[in-house]
C-alpha cells in the first residue's frame, strides 16, 4: 500500500531548473544580441573597410575639427552642468528657499522640450546665435536636468546623521558639504553627467539647428550625401570610440564600490539650512535657469504661435502627424518595455554574474548614439534582412535598442519590491512557476512597468535622428514634422508641432519627477 | 508562466511579422504610388494632392535628399519599394541611371521636355529647373563689389564674406557642374579656397537668412529661396538681392530637378502617367502658379512671372546624365568640407 | 562641581513639547545615563547638547561656558563634543582609518598613527584600518564610531543609544569595554538608552525622562530602591506596588506588617517591592499565604502569578526558580526581606 503512494510521488514530474527562468534567459539573451547589432555593425563596417581606407577617413583634418569640437563641447557643458544642478539640488532640496517644490518641478521640465526646440528657440530670439558658446549654452539648459534628477533624489537619500557626525567631529558647515555630502554625491553625479555626455555626443537637431558641427551631424551630412558610405562608417566608428572613451572614464571615476549605507537606523527628517538673507538673492539662480530652459521656449513658440496666427493650425496635416506619432510611441513604449521585462525579472531575481553582464550588454547598446544605431539597422536590412526593410518592426527595434534603459529601470524597481515569497506562496497553491510568476510579479509590477512605457514614449516622440532615417514610407512624426518645416525656416509653422511635442511629454516629465522622489523614499 | 510567455513571444512575432508587411503590402495596393521624394516637400505635397484629386492614384510620400536617395535606391536594386524617384538636382539621376535601375521614360512624356533639360538616353526627365545665384546683403554690397564670377569667390579678397550649404545637394550640383566645366584640378583648387573663404550653413535658406542678418555679405545659393520667402513674409529676405553670374559661368549654372521610373516599379503605368502629368500642363501650372517659385521645363509652359526669364541666364551648358556626384562629394570630402 | 549645566530647556516639535523644561548637572569627568520610553525626549536633549538643534528656551552651559541660550548658540562644529550615534554613522565612503582621522587636522601621517593608537584603545586590530566600514561587525563599527569620537580628546561624550543595535551577548561586553575606555580617558560621558538595565549598569548618575521631563535625577541604586512615583518604578524593574497603612516605620500590608523606609510618615499609602525581595515556600506559613495562578516555563525560572489570600485577592507576578516545580493551583507562604518603599 505505502509503496503504490511512494512510486505515485516519483512519477511526479521533475525540472531541473524552474522553467519560466530558462525561458526567460533566452529572451534577455535574443533582446540583448539584436541590441548590441549596432554595435557589431561598427566593427564589421571598421574590417571591411580596410586599413588603408580607414586611415584615410578617419585622420584628417575635418575629423580632427570635430574632434576638437565635440571633446570641447563636453569639456565645457558636463562641468557647468554639474554646477549648476548641484547647487539648484542643494537649494531646492536641503534650504528654506522659497517655492522650492515649484522649483524642483521646474527643474526636471525642461525636459519635456525637446533638444532641438531649444535650439529652435534660442534661435528665434537671437538669430546670429551659433557656433561652440551657442552649443554648451543650449546643451546647458537642455540637458541638465538629467543630473538635476539624479543628485536631487540623491540629496533626500542621504543620511542627515552623517552630517551632524561630521560637525561633531569639528567640521565647518562648507567642510562637511566637501567631505561628506559631495562624496556621497559621487555616484549620482556620475551617472547623470554620463547620460549629458552621451546625449552631447549623440544629439543632431539641436547643433544642426545652430551651424556647430559635431560628429552626429557631420554623419547625417555624409548619409544624406552618400546613403550609408564608408565614410558615415568611419565617422561613425569614431564617435563610438568617443562613447566608450565617456563610459570608461565614467566608469573610473565611479570606481567600483558602491556606498552601502550602515545601519538600520530610521532617517531623519533632513535639517532645512537657513538662507537668511540669502534667501532672496538665491532665487535668481532658479528664475534664471528657468527663464532661460522654460522661458525662452515659451516666449519664442508663443511668438510665432501668435504672429502664425490661425494659419498655421492645418489640422489635418498635424492631427496625422500626431496621430502616428502617438501611435509609433505607445507600440515603441510597449515593445521597449515588453523587452526589458526578461531581463528586469532576472536582474533581481537570478542576480548573477552572467545576468549583470547581460545588463551591462543593454546599456552599452543604449548608449550607442541614435545616428550609429539607424546607419546599422538601415544597412542591415537593406542587405541581408529585406523584409524588415523600411517597416514599423525596425524602427520599434532601433526604439527598443536606445530606450530599454529607460524601462528597466522603472521595472527593475517594481519588480525588486515585490518579495519573491509571493511567488513561492503562489507555486506552493498549486501554480506552475510561470503561472506564478505572471499572476504576482508581473501583476504586482504593473506600475512599473506602466511607468517604463511612458519614459519610453517620452524618448521616441522627442527622437528625431533615427526616426527620420528609419521610419515607414509616409511616416511623418510630430519631430520630424517640425524639423521639415524649421529647416525651412518656416518657424511659424513649425511652432504647433513643438507645442504639441511639449503638452506630451510635459505630463511624462512630471512622472520622471514623481518616479525620483519615490525611489529616494524607499 | 511558460505558456502565457510563450503565448506573449508567438504574439510578438506575429505581431512584428504582421508590422513588417503591412508597409510592403500598402504599396502592393493596385492604384498607388511610393515617391522617394527629395524635392521640397510643400511642392511635392502640391504636385501629389492635384495628381490624386485628378487621377484618385494614391500617393505615399518619403522625403529625404538627392544622394542619399540615390544612394538608397542603389542599395535597395530590385527590391526598392520606390516607384517614382523625383529630385532636386541631376547627379543624383545620373547616379542611379549609371547602375541601370531606371525605367526608360515613355515617349510622349519626353517630348514634353526641351532636350536641354533631359538626359539624351531618355531614361529620366527634368521636371523642374534652379539656377544658381549669389545672394548678397544690399546694405554691404553695390553691384560693382560682386564678384563677376563664381571662381573669384575662392580668392583672398572674398575670405570669411561668404556663405553656403555644403552638405547639401544642391551645392554639390553646382561644384558637380563646376567639374565638368573646369576639370578636376581646378575644382580641386576651388574647393580649398572656398574651405578658407567661406562659412557653412546647414541649407540654403539658413545661409539666405545669414545674409539677410548681416551675418554674411553673400550666399552661393539657387533663386527660389529668395522669391518664396518675398511671397511670404520677406521678413528673411528684405536685406537681399540676388546677383546672376550669366556669361556662361559656373556660377550661372542651371540645375535640373528630375523625375524617373524605377524600373523595379510594380506600379509602372501608374508611375508613367504621373511623369506624364508632372512634366504636362498639370505639374508644371504648380510649378508656374504655386509657391515653388521652380522654373517650369515643359514646352510651351510658362514659369512664375515674378522669375528672370529663363532664357536670359545665359547658363553653361552641361550635360545632365554626366554629372558625377560621388566625385564631388570625395573631393569636398577631401577639402575637409563634409 | 559641575561640568555641564541644563537649565530648563524647551523644544517643540509642532505642537507636541520634545523637550518641556529640563534641568541637568553633570560632574566633571562622571558617567551619566539619561534613560526613557521611546519618544520622551531623551534623543532630542542630545541633539540640543550637540548643538545638532537649537532650544527654544533655556541654557546649555558647558565648563562653564554657555554654548547655548536665547541669544544664540556655539555651533556643533566648534564645541568639541563626541558623539557616537546608535547605528555609529561611520561615513561610508571613507576606510576605517580615515573616518577615525577625519576630524583630526594632523599631518597623513599623524592621522594614522592617531587611528592606530585609538584602535587598539578599543580593542580592534590594526589590520581593520584599511576596510570599508560596510565590512565590520556591527560591534566592530561601534567601536570605530568610538575611537572617532575619541580622536579628537572630546569635552564631553553623548553615547545615543550606541549599543542597541547590537546583539544581547555583545552588548554587555561591548557597554563594558566603552565604559573601561571613557573611564581611562578621563571624559565626562553622557549615555542616552531606553533599555533600564544599560542605564543602571553603565551611569554614576542616573536620569529618568518621561514626556519631556525628567521624573527623577540620582544615583543608580537609590533611583531603583527609592522612585519618585509607581511609573518610574515600574519603567527600572519590576515593581510590587501593595496599597498599605505605614505608622511608625511599618507597614500593614496584603503581604502582612513590613518594615519600611520612612521613619516618621503616617497614613495611608502605596509601598514598593521588588520581586528579589520576595520568597516563596510550599508550606503555608503564618504571615501571608496565597495560590498559584498561571505558570509560564522560562528555563530557569517559571513566570508565575501569585494571588493573596484575603481581601481584594491582591495578585503580582514572580519569576519563581525552576527547581521549586510550582503548579497551578498549588497553595504557598510569602515572605519578604529588606524594607519596603513608600511612594509619598
Amino acid at each position: 500500500m505505502s509503496a503504490t503512494t511512494d512510486t505515485r510521488v516519483l512519477t511526479a514530474p521533475r525540472y531541473r531548473l524552474p522553467a519560466a527562468s530558462s525561458w526567460t534567459l533566452t529572451i534577455a539573451v535574443v533582446v540583448a544580441l539584436l541590441a548590441l547589432l549596432p554595435l557589431g555593425f561598427v566593427l564589421w563596417a571598421a574590417f571591411a573597410t580596410g586599413w588603408d581606407t580607414a586611415v584615410q577617413l578617419i585622420f584628417r583634418e575635418r575629423v580632427g575639427d570635430l574632434m576638437v569640437d565635440t571633446i570641447l563641447l563636453v569639456l565645457l557643458t558636463i562641468p557647468i552642468c554639474t554646477l549648476l544642478s548641484v547647487t539648484l539640488a542643494w537649494l531646492t532640496e536641503r534650504t528654506d528657499l522659497p517655492g522650492a517644490r515649484l522649483w524642483s518641478w521646474l527643474c526636471v521640465a525642461p525636459l519635456a522640450v525637446p533638444a532641438f526646440v531649444h535650439s529652435y528657440a534660442w534661435v528665434g530670439f537671437w538669430p546670429g546665435i551659433h557656433g561652440l558658446g551657442a552649443g554648451v549654452a543650449i546643451s546647458v539648459v537642455a540637458y541638465f536636468p538629467f543630473l538635476y534628477l539624479p543628485v536631487s533624489a540623491a540629496f533626500r537619500m542621504l543620511d542627515p546623521a552623517l552630517e551632524d557626525q561630521a560637525a561633531s567631529l569639528g567640521l565647518a558647515p562648507f567642510a562637511v558639504f566637501r567631505r561628506v555630502v559631495l562624496p556621497q554625491l559621487r555616484l549620482a553625479i556620475c551617472g547623470g553627467t554620463l547620460l549629458i555626455g552621451l546625449h552631447l555626443l549623440a544629439e543632431y537637431g539641436l547643433y544642426a539647428m545652430i551651424r556647430f558641427d559635431t560628429f552626429t551631424t557631420a554623419i547625417i551630412d555624409q548619409f544624406q550625401s552618400t546613403y550609408n558610405g564608408v565614410a558615415a562608417y568611419m565617422l561613425a566608428l569614431v564617435l563610438v570610440l568617443c562613447c566608450f572613451v565617456l563610459l570608461g572614464v565614467e566608469a573610473g571615476l565611479r570606481g567600483s564600490r558602491r556606498y552601502a549605507r550602515l545601519g538600520s537606523g530610521v532617517a531623519r527628517r533632513t535639517r532645512v539650512a537657513r538662507l537668511g538673507r540669502w534667501k532672496y538673492p538665491l532665487l535668481i539662480l532658479p528664475l534664471v535657469t528657468a527663464a532661460f530652459s522654460l522661458g525662452i521656449p515659451a516666449l519664442t513658440l508663443g511668438h510665432w504661435l501668435v504672429a502664425g496666427g490661425a494659419a498655421i493650425w492645418r489640422m489635418d496635416e498635424i492631427g496625422l502627424a500626431l496621430g502616428q506619432t502617438l501611435v509609433i510611441c505607445l507600440i515603441g513604449g510597449f515593445a521597449t518595455t515588453a523587452a526589458a521585462v526578461p531581463i528586469a525579472w532576472l536582474s533581481v531575481r537570478r542576480a548573477n554574474r552572467s545576468s549583470r553582464f547581460l545588463e551591462g550588454c543593454y546599456y552599452l547598446a543604449s548608449s550607442m548614439p541614435g545616428v550609429v544605431v539607424a546607419l546599422a539597422l538601415v544597412t542591415v536590412t537593406v542587405r541581408v534582412l529585406l523584409p524588415f526593410y523600411q517597416t514599423l518592426a525596425t524602427i520599434v527595434l532601433a526604439y527598443v535598442i536606445m530606450f530599454l534603459p529607460r524601462a528597466l529601470v522603472s521595472l527593475r524597481a517594481s519588480i525588486a519590491q515585490v518579495p519573491v515569497e509571493l511567488e513561492q506562496a503562489a507555486a506552493s497553491l498549486g501554480r506552475s512557476p510561470g503561472n506564478a510568476l505572471w499572476s504576482t510579479t508581473v501583476r504586482l509590477a504593473a506600475p512599473g512597468a506602466a511607468a517604463g512605457v511612458a519614459l519610453s514614449s517620452l524618448g521616441i516622440m522627442n527622437e528625431l535622428t533615427a526616426t527620420q532615417m528609419l521610419a515607414p514610407n509616409g511616416t511623418r512624426t510630430l519631430a520630424m514634422a517640425f524639423w521639415a518645416l524649421s529647416s525651412e525656416i518656416d518657424y511659424a509653422g513649425a511652432a504647433p508641432y513643438a507645442v504639441l511635442m511639449v503638452l506630451f511629454s510635459l505630463p511624462l516629465t512630471w512622472l520622471l519627477h514623481h518616479q525620483s522622489k519615490k525611489i529616494a523614499g524607499r | 508562466m511558460t505558456t502565457s510567455y510563450a503565448l506573449a513571444a508567438g504574439a510578438a512575432v506575429l505581431g512584428f511579422s504582421v508590422l513588417a508587411f503591412s508597409t510592403s503590402a500598402s504599396a502592393q495596393v493596385a492604384d498607388s504610388l511610393t515617391i522617394y521624394n527629395a524635392q521640397h516637400e510643400a511642392l511635392t505635397k502640391e504636385w501629389a494632392n492635384a495628381f490624386t484629386e485628378e487621377t484618385g492614384i494614391v500617393v505615399t510620400v518619403r522625403n529625404g535628399s538627392d544622394l542619399e536617395f540615390a544612394n538608397q535606391i542603389v542599395q535597395e536594386g530590385a527590391n526598392s519599394p520606390a516607384d517614382i524617384f523625383l529630385t532636386e538636382n541631376s547627379p543624383a539621376m545620373a547616379l542611379v541611371d549609371g547602375k541601370g535601375l531606371f525605367e526608360p521614360v515613355a515617349k510622349d512624356t519626353l517630348e514634353q521636355v526641351p532636350e536641354g533639360f533631359r538626359p539624351a538616353n531618355g531614361h529620366w526627365t527634368g521636371v523642374a529647373a534652379r539656377s544658381t545665384v549669389f545672394a548678397y546683403d544690399k546694405t554691404k554690397l553695390t553691384e560693382d563689389k560682386l564678384p563677376k564670377s563664381m571662381l573669384d569667390l575662392a580668392k583672398p579678397e572674398w575670405k570669411g564674406r561668404w556663405a553656403a550649404s555644403p552638405s547639401g545637394a544642391d551645392f554639390q550640383a553646382i561644384v558637380g557642374a563646376f567639374l565638368q566645366l573646369k576639370g578636376e584640378e581646378a575644382t580641386a583648387e576651388w574647393l580649398k579656397g572656398m574651405k578658407t573663404n567661406f562659412t557653412a550653413y546647414r541649407g540654403n535658406s539658413t545661409a539666405m537668412k545669414a545674409v539677410n542678418a548681416g551675418q554674411t555679405e553673400g550666399a552661393l545659393i539657387y533663386h527660389y529661396y529668395y522669391f518664396g520667402d518675398q511671397a511670404k513674409t520677406g521678413e528673411n529676405s528684405k536685406n537681399v538681392a540676388l546677383h546672376y553670374f550669366k556669361h556662361q559661368d559656373p556660377g550661372a549654372f542651371v540645375s535640373i530637378s528630375g523625375g524617373g521610373i524605377l524600373a523595379s516599379s510594380k506600379h509602372k503605368e501608374q508611375a508613367q502617367a504621373f511623369l506624364k502629368w508632372l512634366t504636362g500642363k498639370g505639374g508644371q501650372k504648380v510649378l508656374r502658379d504655386g509657391t515653388s517659385f521652380e522654373y517650369a521645363v515643359g514646352k510651351g509652359e510658362a514659369s512664375n512671372k515674378a522669375l528672370v526669364p529663363l532664357a536670359d541666364l545665359q547658363a553653361p551648358k552641361v550635360e545632365p546624365s554626366t554629372l558625377n556626384n560621388a566625385k564631388v562629394t570625395d573631393m569636398m570630402t577631401a577639402a575637409g568640407l563634409l | 562641581m559641575t561640568f555641564l549645566k541644563l537649565n530648563s530647556l524647551r523644544k517643540h516639535y509642532g505642537a507636541v513639547a520634545a523637550l518641556d523644561g529640563v534641568d541637568l548637572s553633570v560632574a566633571p569627568g562622571s558617567r551619566s545615563a539619561i534613560v526613557g520610553p521611546s519618544g520622551c525626549g531623551k534623543t532630542t536633549l542630545l541633539r540640543l547638547i550637540a548643538g545638532f538643534d537649537v532650544p527654544e528656551a533655556g541654557t546649555i552651559l558647558l565648563d562653564g561656558e554657555v554654548v547655548a541660550d536665547a541669544q544664540g548658540q556655539v555651533p556643533a562644529h566648534l564645541r568639541n563634543i563626541g558623539i557616537v550615534a546608535q547605528d555609529g554613522c561611520l561615513f561610508p565612503h571613507l576606510t576605517v582609518a580615515d573616518n577615525i582621522g577625519f576630524g583630526l587636522k594632523t599631518s597623513r601621517e599623524a592621522k594614522q598613527a592617531r587611528a592606530a593608537e585609538l584602535m587598539e584603545m578599543v580593542g580592534l586590530d590594526n589590520a581593520m584600518l584599511s576596510r570599508k566600514p560596510d565590512q565590520l561587525s556591527g560591534g566592530q563599527q561601534q567601536r570605530v564610531a568610538l575611537a572617532r569620537a575619541l580622536a579628537r580628546k572630546p569635552r564631553l561624550m553623548l553615547l545615543d543609544e550606541p549599543f542597541s543595535a547590537l546583539d544581547t551577548g555583545l552588548r554587555a561586553a561591548t557597554r563594558k569595554s566603552v565604559a573601561d575606555v571613557l573611564s581611562a580617558a578621563g571624559i565626562t560621558t553622557i549615555l542616552v538608552t531606553h533599555d533600564q538595565q544599560e542605564a543602571l549598569a553603565f551611569a554614576d548618575q542616573l536620569a529618568v525622562m518621561r514626556a519631556g521631563r525628567f521624573a527623577q535625577v540620582g544615583a543608580p541604586r537609590d533611583v531603583y530602591a527609592r522612585p519618585v512615583d509607581a511609573a518610574t518604578a515600574a519603567f527600572l524593574g519590576e515593581a510590587i506596588v501593595l496599597p498599605a497603612t505605614v505608622k511608625a516605620g511599618q507597614a500593614q500590608s496584603p503581604l502582612g506588617l513590613l518594615p519600611v523606609d520612612e521613619r516618621d510618615f503616617e497614613g495611608q499609602a502605596s509601598i514598593l517591592l521588588r520581586p528579589e525581595q520576595i520568597s516563596v515556600d510550599r508550606a503555608e506559613g503564618l504571615k501571608a499565604n496565597g495560590t498559584v495562578g498561571e505558570v509560564a516555563f522560562g528555563g530557569s525560572t517559571c513566570d508565575t502569578r501569585v494571588t493573596l489570600d484575603g481581601a481584594g485577592a491582591f495578585s503580582f507576578r514572580l519569576d519563581i526558580p525552576n527547581r521549586d516545580m510550582l503548579l497551578k493551583g498549588d497553595r504557598i507562604a510569602i515572605s519578604v526581606s529588606g524594607k519596603a518603599h513608600v511612594f509619598r
